[in-house]
This record gives C-alpha cells, structure tokens and sequence, in this order.
C-alpha cells in the first residue's frame, strides 16, 4: 500500500477547538456567509433519504465520524504532517472501497446512496491510500455537485495535485516550512483562487490562510 | 487513422460515408494555404463588460465580456450551469442564425445543455482553412474545458474540439441527434496552468483534421465526411475559460 502523506483535515475537531481559544477576528466566518449556507444546505441528512444505511453505518464508523455534521464540515485546510484521525475499522473499509472503485457498474456510495455525511466519510477514508484515492476523487467528480460536497472535492483534488507532482489551485494544503511555521504549499493563479473557492464552497483564502496558522 | 476506428465508434451514416468518397480526392490533394485576406480576427474592444458578446451568439451557458489583465475577454461562467438553462433569448438567437429552421436546433441544443457554446456571427458557412482561439483556465470543479466549436448545422449537430484541464488531453466529440460520441484523443497529455494563456488551432481541409495546443501537434485525423457549417466556442458543465483572439482563416476549395 502506498501511504500517503498524513494529513489532518481542519473539518471538525477545529470547530469544537474553536470554542476553547477563540480565533482572530480575519479567521471568522458568520453562519450567514454564502458557502457556510451552501456546505449547511449540502450536508443537511434530515430528510433520511438514502438508500443504503449499512453501509452509511459502517462509513461513518470507519471514518471515525461519530455525531451528525454540522457545517461548514469542509474549511479546506489540510497541514501536512498532522494525522487525521480515523476509526478502527478504517483498514476493512478501505479495502472494500477499493473493491467496489474496481468493480465496473458497482453502486458508488454517493449522497444518494449513503447521504452526505457519508460521502464525506468516504473522502476521509481515501486519504490514507494513494491508488484509492486517485479512484475516489475521479468518481465524486463525475458523480457531479448534488452527489459529491465540492468543497471536499476541491480539497481532494489539490492534496492529489501536489501528490502527483502539480500546484494546488484552490489553496487548500499547508505544509511546515523553516522554523515550524505552516505555510501554504505551491500554488498556481492564486489570482482566481477566491473565484474557485466561492465555486467549491470554501472560504475566502485569507481565512483559510488564517485558519491554517492558528 | 479512420473515421471507423474510433473508441466508442462513430455512427458512419450513409450520406457521410458517400460524401467522404466524394471529398477523398481533396484531401489526397496538395492542401491550399488560408486566404490571408479572408482572415478574420475577432476584436472585443467594442464588447461591453458584463454583457452578452455582440460577435458570437450564446446558444448555451453563459457567456459574459470580462476583463483580464485591462483587456476585454470572452467569459464562459460555469458556475451557471447548474441551473441548466439555455443562454438567455435562445429563440431569437437561433432564429437570426437558421431562418425557419430553429426550432429543429433549439431542440437539439436544449439536449446539450451540459456543453455551452457560443456560435461566431462572423461567417456562415466554414468549409476549409484554419480556427485558432487563445484560453485561459480559471476553474471548474469537474470540468476546466476550451473548445473550437465547428461543423454547426442547423439541426444542432456539431463537432468540436477540446482540451480538458482536469484530464490534460485534447479531444475531438461528435454531436448528433442529441448524443455526445467520442472520436478521437489526442495522445499527448499536457498539462497547463490555470492563470495562463494558451492557443488551441484546428485546420480542416477536405476530410483532414489537425490540431495544435500552444504549436504542438495534437491530431492528424481523418473524418468521416467534409465539414461544412458555422463555428464558434465550445465549453463543458461548470468550467470557468477565459477566450480571446478567436481567429478564422477560410482557404479556398
């Protein structure tokens, strides 16, 4: 298997940190800005409507997701070097991800098929496998944007950018520079950057910035 | 390569596969260089930022004058698309462009409402000669996608062809009767940068087709028929592209 770098998705432990050590006021975001509404809007599973809650179940175990989400889920910061945490049963999960990636006309897990909460369990399962990775993130893109949550999309796709050997275009990665001091990764047009973001649902870069080093 | 060894195959129909018997002579022939004079170089100066362009008609998606870098630019805003609709007045639209006809290409066009294209006022009909246009990436969650738009017959078949940012290929599709057919791939990947200009070119002459990304050849293909109709831009689903210098050359027959 080849591992990949570890991550650590800012998605939910910082909120709950949030309340500890409040960030600086440029890290802010208000329950009312549009992508906060967009991920809340994406990630709301109250209507129930999926249609296989096995295997809903198993992913949200697998991928150490233990309450309902809440968002924003996705803040787009990922720091190299930092785990993310994920449940016991994440190995057994992966491996059948994998064989489902590899089985033509299999029923993806989907929003459809296990709810958004479950996709997003998927997205965090996939980090810790190279070759799998690749897969997932070409299926939740073909899946298309009321199937997969852009904003883990967007993140996705700019860990396996850098993976691959590219820049990242959405802003997403940090990695530790000289000194310990998080820094974001090599970018590309960072001009359009906010442009992407607001399309991906992911904050303004300057508080994905902010986030990152706090 | 053959139009009848294509990935996915290319439903040959029977007018097509007389024509290209037809035309086979023209494009054994010494191809004709473009008509410099017949060039047709198209200048947003005059556009105005925010608006529709007066130069081409958004068939589908929607198509803005932007500005980058102080320079007016033709926007293909995918961010848009997700509400799936045709470009704004479609029926005006297609009526200035095929007459009595337009009802037949509105609903061809209503099908590929996936694929926004804009069709070039500048030039009825484009048989033979050169279509380049300059693109820059500026996002698009699944699809980053620049496309010359051509062979547009009035009952909205067309072919295009395209480069992908997030696959980094050059394609040529076939548009028919409301199917979307894979034709040919280029086999070079390249891999370009969002935030940067690039020029994607096709020349057609008879049934031969090349292409070229930033000068380096893509495809040297052979089509089932001669090409014979409008032209314009093309994009796909939620791709952000920035298009300019969208630039024509008929040769002669």
């Amino acid at each position: 298997m080849n591992r990949l770098l570890p991550i650590i998705a800012l998605a939910l432990a910082p909120l709950a940190a949030s309340a500890q050590a409040k960030p600086p006021a440029k890290c802010d975001w208000k329950t009312t800005d549009a992508w906060v509404k967009r991920q809340a809007e994406f990630f709301d599973d109250s209507k129930h409507d999926w249609s296989d809650d096995t295997l809903r179940t198993a992913l949200l175990q697998a991928a150490g997701i233990g309450a309902a989400l809440t968002a924003p889920v996705q803040l787009g910061v990922q720091v190299e070097g930092r785990e993310q945490k994920l449940g016991a049963s994440a190995a057994q999960m992966t491996d059948r991800l994998k064989a489902l990636a590899a089985a033509r006309g299999s029923k993806w897990p989907t929003k459809s098929v296990v709810g958004a909460a479950g996709v997003h369990a998927v997205y965090l399962l996939s980090q810790s496998d190279t070759g799998l990775a690749r897969n997932i993130l070409h299926r939740m893109m073909e899946a298309g944007p009321a199937e997969s949550p852009a904003a883990d999309v967007a993140t996705f796709e700019d860990h396996m950018r850098l993976i691959w050997g590219r820049k990242q275009i959405y802003g997403t990665q940090f990695r530790l520079g000289a000194g310990g001091k998080i820094e974001l990764s090599p970018m590309e047009d960072s001009a359009h950057a906010d442009l992407r973001r607001e399309d991906a649902g992911l904050p303004p870069l300057k508080i994905g910035i902010c986030l990152a080093g706090t | 390569m053959t139009g009848q060894d294509l990935d996915g195959g290319i439903r040959m129909r029977k007018g097509f596969a007389i024509a290209s018997l037809l035309c086979a002579a023209t494009s054994l022939g010494a191809q004709v260089p473009a008509d410099a004079s017949a060039t047709k170089r198209v200048s947003f100066a005059n556009e105005t930022v925010g608006k529709e362009p007066a130069s081409f008609a958004p068939m589908v998606g929607s198509w803005v004058m932007s500005v980058d870098a102080g320079r007016k630019v033709l926007f293909i805003d995918g961010r848009v698309w997700k509400r799936g609709q045709p470009a704004g007045e479609l029926a005006d639209k297609a009526r200035e462009l095929y007459g009595a006809r337009n009802e037949e290409f509105i609903e061809s066009i209503k099908a590929f409402a996936y694929y926004p294209i804009a069709v070039y006022k500048g030039l009825d009909n484009f048989e033979n000669g050169e279509i380049s246009v300059r693109f820059q990436m500026i996002g698009g969650t699944l699809d980053r996608c620049a496309g010359i738009l051509f062979n547009v017959k009035p009952n909205g078949d067309y072919l295009t062809v395209r480069y992908n940012g997030t696959e980094d290929n050059v394609v040529l599709w076939t548009f028919n009767n409301g199917v979307r057919k894979f034709v040919n791939r280029a086999p070079t990947l390249t891999p370009l940068e969002l935030g940067t200009w690039h020029t994607l070119k096709i020349s057609v002459h008879g049934t031969s087709l090349k292409s070229w990304l930033d000068d380096k050849p893509m495809h040297d293909y052979t089509l089932p028929g001669p090409v014979s109709g409008k032209i314009g831009v093309w994009s796909k689903t939620d791709s952000m592209i920035e298009f300019d210098d969208f630039t024509v050359a008929p040769a002669a027959k």
